[in-house]
């Protein structure tokens, strides 16, 4: 899974994406554990990020699987 | 509903069309969101926006059609700009087309709601202007190193120049920005880059100069028969006969050629009849094309469009004269020891000066500005000067202050170099400002600036006037020649000297200063005499060259 950081995810995290692998497919649930594995800060941002894939926001049951593109969502801002 | 969507980082234009009438469209509705001066209390000189495009690009498109549904309207619009947004500038755009007024009221509002609260994109950090470290907010780590990179690190050019060799230098390396076409309100101050002929004659016809009376130019008769009235709009053509006159007003076009001017006040006029009671010596009129010829030169290219330029171009029926582009100037201060003006230094620090010396030095060249503050650590400097130059097309002159000798901390030339740029030189033998780096990149240039404000000064007027001068098509400042009205002391100095002096109708009074880090002395600079290498004192009265720069 290719994990995409926005706005101030990049400050948090220094980068701009990540790969994570996981034998199985990941609810969200899950994903948030792998991420915060790599990542501990994120937990600071966790209440507030949406997650996508496929260009959408995920549904609350949405299972990620190997190969998707998911990004990380922190409050918009724009306009 | 016609959709259509754009994410730019260029800026959103001045007017944008409504789409081709659609059938039943009879509101076209337009907003825009505009950069505002200040941000969390803070004034700031820009915005930068970042965007996931993609998915921002989907979420726009989803959030219209679903709200098409609500409210029928016919066609909408969208350009969200982003990058680093100046002040004033707009950052959103939307154009909602639609029946009537009502619908498309509706949707903009809601749009703008949900856009603000689903839409992928983010004021990324607030840039101040010029004068505060941009600290508030952290720069982003580079998304990837997308800069253009140059083969071979490092140059091996020889890197002092005289100052004329800086100047052939910087001329040669910079190149002309494409003219643009644009209307006389926005083209002041801008560089004409073709040539504007008269269409026709100007004056077009002779005119009257005088209330009074025409008559044939030899025209002997003592009583002359009036045979119209013309005032200063009429265009009415007719051959005079000898005796026959025609009443005139100041400014009024003459009915043929060949005729004089009477003033009113040498004639005695009985009913249609007048008789000349004086002799006039002068004709009284402008002649067809005295001004100017149909064909001749109105304004020449290269010139800067002033106020009374402006004023004949649009005489001439000019209202999208070929112009200079603005030009897009990033400017970036370095050092830890800077603090914004506001604060008081702690030992060691200083002041910022020279983001406000810059921007008012620029003030003479209509361009874009953009100023920054670069931290020290030369990795958070690079994220940070990444975040502006996404684009190959975001900037065309990079103005760094600072760094440029070869301290420790000094990065302006690897920085330069980092960001693809060739240093043509990096040392000018002048004082003050010998450490100035100029560098270039395909179209773009870069200077890198010596600390001190004076030396800035100096450089400015020097070699970044000369750039600005060939990116817009201008001609050169040109030293002029002037008399000293004091003695000027100065042992003499293996560089040629910039010499600050306050030019007053007497002659040029050069001002004290023992080192470039002094800056009292431009309260009274209005010009630079430019003192040859090992030249020693000069007397009162001596002839020197110098560069205005008021």
């Amino acid at each position: 899974m290719r994990i995409l950081f926005f706005a101030q995810l990049k400050d948090t995290t220094g980068c701009d994406a990540a790969e994570i692998t996981s034998p199985a497919p990941l609810n969200a649930e899950q994903l948030w554990a792998e991420l915060l594995k790599k990542f501990p800060k994120l937990a600071a941002h966790r209440s507030s990020v949406r997650l996508a894939t496929r260009c959408e926001y995920a549904a609350p049951d949405a299972i990620f699987a190997n190969g998707d593109e998911i990004a990380l969502i922190p409050p918009v801002s724009g306009g | 509903m016609e959709i259509e969507i754009q994410l730019t980082p260029d800026p959103i234009a001045e007017k944008i069309s409504p789409p081709p009438s659609l059938g039943g469209q009879g509101a076209w509705l337009e907003f825009r969101g505009v950069v505002r001066g200040e941000e969390n209390g803070g004034n700031i000189s820009a915005l930068e926006y970042e965007a996931y495009p993609e998915m921002a690009t989907r979420e726009i498109r989803r959030i219209l059609e679903s709200l098409g549904t609500k409210f029928p309207c016919l066609a909408a619009k969208v350009i969200h700009r982003v990058g680093v947004i100046p002040v004033g500038d707009t950052a959103i755009y939307v154009g909602v087309a639609s029946p009537h007024r009502g619908e498309a009221i509706a949707l903009l509002a809601e749009f703008m709601d949900r856009l603000k609260q689903d839409v992928p994109i983010w004021k990324r950090r607030a840039i101040v202007g010029g004068t505060d470290s941009v600290g508030r907010v952290t720069p982003c780590a580079p998304v990837q190193d997308r800069l253009p990179t140059r083969s071979g690190q490092g140059t091996a050019r020889p890197t002092l120049k005289s100052l004329d060799e800086a100047l052939v230098e910087i001329r040669s390396h910079c190149r002309p920005l494409p003219a643009v076409h644009t209307p006389l309100a926005d083209a002041f101050g801008r560089v004409l880059r073709e040539t504007v002929c008269a269409p026709s004659d100007l004056p077009d016809g002779d005119r009257s100069t005088r209330d009074g009376y025409a008559i044939l130019q030899n025209d002997a008769s003592g009583i002359f028969q009036v045979v119209d009235t013309l005032h200063a709009a009429d265009w009415k053509p007719r051959r005079l006969k000898p005796g026959e006159t025609v009443r005139v007003a100041t400014g009024a076009a003459l009915p043929c050629e060949n005729l004089c001017v009477v003033m009113q006040e040498h004639v005695e006029r009985d009913g249609d009849i007048i008789r000349i009671t004086k002799q006039e010596t002068a004709l009284n009129l402008r002649k067809r094309g005295e001004d100017v010829r149909a064909g001749q030169p109105l304004v020449p290219a290269g010139v800067r469009l002033d106020a009374g330029r402006l004023a004949l171009l649009a005489s001439g029926g000019c209202t999208q004269p070929a112009v200079s582009p603005r030009p897009r100037i990033i400017h970036f201060t370095t050092g830890d020891e800077i603090v914004p003006p506001d604060r008081t230094p702690k030992p060691g620090q200083v002041r910022d000066s020279n983001s406000i010396l810059v921007h008012g030095l620029l003030q003479k060249f209509p361009c874009s500005v953009v100023q920054a503050h670069l931290p020290e650590d030369f990795g958070a400097a690079k994220q940070l000067v990444l975040t502006f130059h996404r684009q190959p097309s975001t900037f065309d002159l990079l103005l760094i202050s600072g760094g440029a000798s070869v301290g420790d901390k000094d990065f302006t030339r690897p920085l330069l170099e980092w960001l693809g740029f060739e240093i043509i030189f990096s040392q000018v033998n002048v004082r003050p400002g010998r450490p100035l780096i100029f560098g270039v990149n395909g179209s773009q240039a870069a200077f890198g600036l010596p600390g001190n404000p004076l030396s800035h000064f100096v450089c400015f007027h020097l070699f970044v006037a000369a750039a600005l001068a060939k990116l817009t098509g201008a001609e050169p400042e040109k030293f002029r020649r002037g008399r000293l009205a004091a003695k000027l002391n100065d042992p003499p100095c293996p560089r040629e000297t910039l010499w600050s002096a306050r030019r007053e109708p007497a002659g040029l009074h050069p001002l004290a200063w023992a080192s470039s880090g002094d800056v009292t002395c431009l309260r009274e600079t209005n010009a630079l005499i430019r003192v040859p290498a090992n030249r020693g004192p000069m007397e009162s009265g001596a002839e020197v060259d110098f560069l205005p720069t008021d």
